[in-house]
């Protein structure tokens, strides 16, 4: 449902989602299925069939919608797990 | 991120705790659901902000997730107003306010006055007052243009005068004219004539006919110079006749001063006043009245200030001053100084390029009063123009 509204996927470009990383600090997720874990060191989110791990220290969700959601603090690892 | 800040703050959120369950399953049926949340916090002190319109919606997807909402702070305009429902003061104290406001900015506020150097500023708002621009008047009753009018005709030494309006400040500028001095066209025929009667010194002629030589006495009036010049051809014509006739005049000068006087000296016993001036109305600040008795009055008016542009608020300070008369008796040394400084006025007032070259004393004591008599002789130029009047 979510990855149909995603305006991405609907404007054709294949894509399931879109993930934009501004530093080490803050990941735009755009086309998330959910929150699967959050925690200060943490973030697991579905992506599609995939599920992204966020690692690091004091990350919080700073805002979250129905498809999307920023997660911010002091990014040390990016996992996609498969 | 201001104004979304000022959005949420406008439209009232909530804080609230998640309390058991799963807050992530919690967080995603929310987000499904439509809410949007932001301040998520995680785990250990999970909770969220959310719209105070959203917050019931979401107690559906905390059951369905196993978990219980608390509210741990309230936020914005919403609730500020339901805190103050009771205070029926407050939204009365709004609503004058709104009124107040709207009244005031109606009116004049303060005048500001510039541009006058001569002109007393104090003059010119009382006529702008007696015109109908004064404090407090309603802006829309003000005609500038027939006011400008009406204070041009008023002080003639006003050239251009313009009013501003700057919300309720009215500024008033003023341009004064400037004294034309009086010259006698160079192309119109002129005799000079002696100012004042006296022995010629030195004579130095530009233009016409002298009628006199150095050394002769002349009495005050007399042609000195002719505008009419002949020629060699016996014809004549009328020229602007110019010369500087420096001769040594004598001006008799006589001051009286009583040997007895009653003169005013303050006692030593003042009283200050106070008042406010808001919107032209007088606030007393002393509770004191005028004082009986003989009382000299001053007054300063203070006018406020807030960056520079004038508030409709002033503050005067009168002083009064107890006064007696009090009989002086002046020796003749005395009186003879205060003659001294009166022929020094005097010696101020001689027109420019005027030199003194002595002066005789004489002085008698006629009933009470010391009468000095000063001869100055003087050395001046005491040609002046003259127009000749022409019959066409």
């Amino acid at each position: 449902m979510a990855n149909r509204e995603n305006l991405l996927d609907r404007a054709g470009l294949g894509m399931p989602s879109h993930m934009q990383i501004n530093g080490n600090t803050e990941a735009v997720v755009d086309g998330c299925g959910g929150v699967l874990e959050y925690d200060t060191d943490v973030v697991r989110v579905r992506v599609g069939r995939m599920i992204v791990r966020f690692s690091g220290r004091g990350l919080a969700i700073k805002c979250l919608t129905a498809d999307s959601l920023v997660v911010t603090g002091f990014l040390t690892g990016i996992e996609f797990l498969l | 991120m201001f104004s979304l800040k000022i959005t949420r703050w406008l439209m009232g959120y909530v804080r609230f705790s998640v309390l058991g369950g799963s807050p992530e399953r919690f967080f995603n049926a929310c987000a499904r659901s439509g809410a949007c949340l932001w301040e998520i916090a995680s785990r250990r002190n999970s909770g969220a902000c959310v719209a105070v319109g959203r917050y019931r919606r979401l107690r559906s997807c905390a059951r369905r997730a196993g978990c219980r909402l608390r509210v741990r702070e309230r936020h914005g305009l919403p609730f500020l107003l339901y805190r103050t429902r009771g205070h029926r003061g407050l939204f009365a104290g709004a609503a004058a306010f709104a009124a107040v406001l709207v009244v005031l900015s109606s009116r004049v506020w303060c005048i500001e006055v510039s541009g006058n150097s001569t002109l007393d500023t104090q003059a010119i708002r009382l006529a702008l007052a007696q015109a109908g621009l004064s404090v407090g008047t309603s802006k829309s009753d003000v005609d500038t243009g027939r006011i400008e009018a009406k204070m041009m005709l008023l002080f003639p030494k006003i050239g251009w005068m313009n009013i501003n309006t700057q919300g309720c400040i009215f500024e008033v500028s003023i341009r004064e004219k400037a004294d034309r001095p009086e010259i006698f066209p160079q192309d119109r025929p002129c005799d000079l004539k002696a100012s004042a009667t006296g022995q010629i010194l030195s004579m130095r002629v530009y233009a016409g006919t002298p009628l006199v030589k150095e050394g002769d006495a002349v009495v005050e009036g007399q042609l000195l110079v002719s505008a009419t010049v002949e020629d060699s051809f016996e014809g004549s014509r009328n020229e602007h006749a110019a010369a500087e006739i420096i001769a040594e005049t004598t001006h008799p000068l006589e001051v009286r001063v009583p040997l007895r006087q009653t003169v005013r000296r303050p006692t030593g016993r003042s009283l200050e006043r106070k008042s406010l001036e808001l919107f032209g109305a007088h606030i007393p600040l002393t509770l004191s009245g005028r004082p009986r008795g003989d009382y000299e009055r001053s007054g300063v008016l203070t006018d406020f200030r807030l960056f520079g542009t004038v508030l409709p608020l002033s503050l005067y300070r009168e002083q009064w001053t107890e006064m007696r008369s009090v009989p002086l008796s002046l020796s003749r040394k005395q009186a003879l100084g205060r003659a001294a400084g009166q022929l020094e006025n005097y010696g101020r007032s001689l027109p420019e390029g005027t030199k003194i070259l002595s002066v005789q004393t004489k002085d008698t004591e006629k009933d009470g009063t010391l009468v000095v008599s000063y001869t100055v002789r003087c050395e001046e130029n005491i040609a002046r123009e003259s127009e000749m009047l022409i019959k066409s």
